[in-house]
């Protein structure tokens, strides 16, 4: 999992509660919504308290790694909004229907963020991070007559990405409600 | 999500009370929680000037210190200034300071003096409540 991206990196090695909590809090206020923060602590009680740390204030736990002792936490600042998308393009699929096509081989592009994607995805999704989409758009040209189920956490950036991809031409865009949030198919990590 | 308010009452000194104290001052207001402590009796100690001096572990928790430096846990001066930064507020009690004679300047910056009816203002819409 050496792969994963993050934005921000925090080192608290060595450091005993609550000071992990605590430089993940002052590290999280310096981050933008939407990145993801990699705090590397050696605190046995950090695997637990992150994860509560995270539901608690909001922000999205995305996993923990462990490797000799060390703990490398991921968490993606959330959006105030995100919680409640707002939804705006008008074709939508639930994660149902999607999981019932699965067998066909369906084209799925995953927005989230790298590190998201790596901790857990639809075998066979694309990995587009929303941020990096218009630059995709090109490579992504031969598939914009196919059916495009377009997915991300909880159908917030799936729906933007979803609206930029119909202005671009692709006519059957569906972006897939709630998304991996609710995602109970098949999953892999990479 | 709204912020949850929790309301700290430290009333005893010594070193490893006031580790338990801003221990879950810091950690609650680091998950965005309000925070208040109400500082009595020899809990002043805590946000004294001299608190390096004032604070022991006590006969027989001699041990901890050995513990602390290998835990690396940060000193009881930076631990308040992160509960500080953090906007912990920190309430010293009148009533005590009378009694003992202990002024407003006795206390690091930060502190406000108030009596218990300041404390309970804010504790009425805790929803969390600890004493040490």
């Amino acid at each position: 999992m050496s792969d994963v991206q993050a934005n921000k990196s925090i080192d608290c090695k060595g450091l005993s509660c609550p000071m992990p909590i605590v430089r993940t809090k002052k590290a999280i206020d310096e981050v933008q919504p939407g990145q993801v923060l990699e705090v590397i602590a050696t605190d046995p009680g950090s695997v637990a308290d992150m994860k509560a740390w995270a539901e608690r204030t909001g922000h999205q736990f995305i996993g923990t790694t462990a490797e000799n002792g060390t703990f490398t936490h991921y968490i993606r600042k959330s959006n105030p909004s995100e919680t409640k998308p707002e939804q705006t393009h008008p074709h939508v699929i639930s994660n149902e229907d999607l999981l019932a096509k699965l067998p066909d081989h369906p084209v799925i592009l995953d927005v989230r963020e790298p590190a998201e994607y790596a901790f857990g995805h639809i075998p066979g999704a694309k990995l587009v991070p929303f941020g990096e989409l218009e630059e995709a758009i090109a490579d992504l040209q031969p598939l914009a007559e196919q059916d495009i189920h377009v997915i991300c956490r909880t159908g917030s950036r799936s729906d933007m990405a979803c609206q930029v991809l119909s202005e671009r031409g692709f006519s059957n865009v569906k972006n897939v409600i709630p998304g991996m949030t609710g995602w109970t198919g098949p999953v892999e990590s990479k | 999500m709204a912020n949850k308010r929790v309301a700290i009452i430290a009333s005893n000194g010594g070193l490893d009370s006031a580790y338990k104290v801003l221990n879950i001052a810091t950690a609650a207001a680091s998950t965005d929680a309000e925070v208040a402590i109400f500082f009595t009796f020899e809990a002043l100690a805590i946000i004294h000037r001299d608190a390096a001096a004032m604070l022991t572990m006590g006969p027989g928790k001699e041990h901890y210190a050995e513990g602390f430096k290998r835990a690396n846990v940060p000193g009881i001066s930076d631990m308040l200034e992160m509960a500080k930064e953090l906007g912990v507020k920190m309430i010293a009690c009148q009533m005590t300071m009378d009694v003992t004679g202990m002024t407003k300047e006795m206390f690091i910056d930060g502190v406000e003096v108030g009596g218990a009816v300041t404390f309970l203002d804010f504790a009425y819409d805790a929803d969390v409540t600890v004493t040490f």
